[in-house]
């Protein structure tokens, strides 16, 4: 229970942190997402109804953090990263016998996907509400560009999280979702 | 997966959709709040994001301290020469700085606030400042710097407020062009990042003579945010389209370095 709640609190710092990290020149000027990589270590390592409370969890704070409000319009609502990080939790808990005890390629993979398929779904969303589709190499390095800097960073976040003692693996994740 | 967790599963979506059925002030003011809780987490992430950014630029190679070194020597001796005459330029200069601080000539009432963050989504050109409504900030007030408009403000904490940035696509603002007829409407352009952004001015005539190097204002319409003549930035490029002409702008406003900005809470 601690742990989840340092967790949570990690996830929290993380949103405000990677405000303050600079976009990447080498990555088509790509930000560097943290908190895709926090909530897949989460989702990976919870049990379902713990996975399910953090997706809600974390898709709140994304959604008041990135909520987008141009006059009395809303680009993307409260409620659909919440929803975003629901599926994807319930994804993610489909791949934990794959990960028995914990594998940091499992993370690392996952969190590259997580982290451009959650811009994609951004992305698709806005060209909805905007109602024109534009789709040029500086769009797919911002989605892609993510998702390459979470592949390289996912193993040093990996093996920071199993620095605290006892968020590792628990025996009963091993089920996936058939416990 | 169990029925237990199909249960869950489904608690958890009607959760999300119970927030999506919420209206855009509710929202607004959801965010307002988690920004009152965030404030000072942002204000020490931007004291230490400062503090990194100063010794950053503090940080040279040896060869960059060798050349600088070998420049600064003959600035040196040019300095020695010219000192004499110097003397009552400095003082001059000094008094016209004064005289010209923009916050004097401004027409308007102006707050001078701090960018605090940027945002780090990739579809969305926003900044946090650190005034809010403790400081009589509202929503919808035109923000600026002395070189040109920066955006508008959108959701306002006690002391924090989130700007739309006019990189932003859908920060859209009437403009005309310096000694034409020629109006438009500027906005940013569509994931067009923080480096170095674009802006563009659409709905131009298509046989408008329009030349790089023209500078381009607000046009200050009946009822809009933005009063009239604010710089917006230059033109690049014209081009012409099946309907109306276009032209690339470069932002008057230097986007990649925003610091220090003004907040326009009415006119003097």
């Amino acid at each position: 229970m601690i742990r989840a709640l340092i967790l949570a609190l990690l996830i929290y710092l993380a949103l405000i942190a990677q405000e303050f990290i600079p976009a990447v020149p080498f990555l088509g000027g790509s930000h560097i997402l943290l908190v895709p990589l926090l909530f897949v270590y989460a989702a990976l390592w919870l049990p379902f109804p713990g996975v399910l409370l953090f997706a809600l969890y974390t898709g709140l704070l994304s959604d008041l953090t990135f909520l987008h409000a141009t006059g009395d319009q809303v680009e993307i609502g409260l409620g659909w990263s919440m929803l975003f990080y629901v599926f994807l939790g319930t994804g993610l808990r489909l791949l934990q016998p794959l990960a028995p005890g914990g594998r940091w390629e499992i993370h690392c993979l996952a969190s590259g996907l997580a982290t451009s398929l959650l811009l994609l779904v951004q992305y698709l969303m806005v060209c909805l509400r905007r109602e024109s589709f534009l789709l040029d190499g500086t769009i797919l390095w911002q989605i892609l560009g993510p998702g390459l800097a979470a592949l390289l960073l996912a193993p040093a976040v990996y093996f920071f999280l199993r620095l605290f003692p006892g968020a590792r693996w628990a025996p009963r994740a091993h089920k996936g979702l058939t416990s | 997966m169990t029925r237990f967790h199909l249960i869950l599963l489904a608690a958890a979506v009607a959760i999300a959709v119970i927030f999506l059925g919420l209206s855009a002030s509710t929202m607004g003011w959801w965010q307002s709040r988690f920004l009152d809780v965030s404030t000072p987490a942002l204000q020490a992430g931007s004291a230490i994001s400062g503090k990194i950014s100063k010794l950053n630029q503090g940080l040279k190679s040896l060869d960059e301290l060798e050349a600088e070194n070998a420049t600064l020597a003959a600035q040196n001796n040019e300095l020695k020469a010219t000192r004499q005459l110097t003397g009552n330029l400095e003082d001059e200069n000094r008094r016209l700085r004064a005289a010209l601080d923009y916050r004097d000539r401004s027409p308007f009432r102006l707050l001078p606030a701090q960018i605090l963050s940027r945002d780090a989504s990739s579809w969305w050109n926003t900044a946090k400042i650190n005034r809010g409504f403790a400081e009589k900030v509202d929503a919808q007030q035109p923000v600026l710097t002395a070189e040109g408009l920066v955006g508008r403000t959108t959701t306002v904490a006690k002391d924090v407020s989130i700007v739309l940035l006019l990189t932003d696509e859908n920060c859209r603002v009437a403009a005309r062009i310096e000694g034409t007829n020629e109006q438009g409407i500027v906005s940013g352009r569509r994931a067009a990042g923080n480096t170095s952004p674009e802006l563009v001015l659409n709905f131009l005539n298509r046989d408008a003579n329009i030349q790089p190097g023209m500078k381009v204002f607000t046009a200050g319409v009946s009822g809009a945010v933005f009063p009239a003549g604010i710089p917006l930035g230059t033109v690049k490029e014209f081009r012409t389209r099946e309907l109306d002409g276009q032209a690339i702008l470069e932002p008057a406003a230097d986007f990649s370095r925003l610091e220090d900005v003004f907040v326009v809470l009415g006119t003097k």
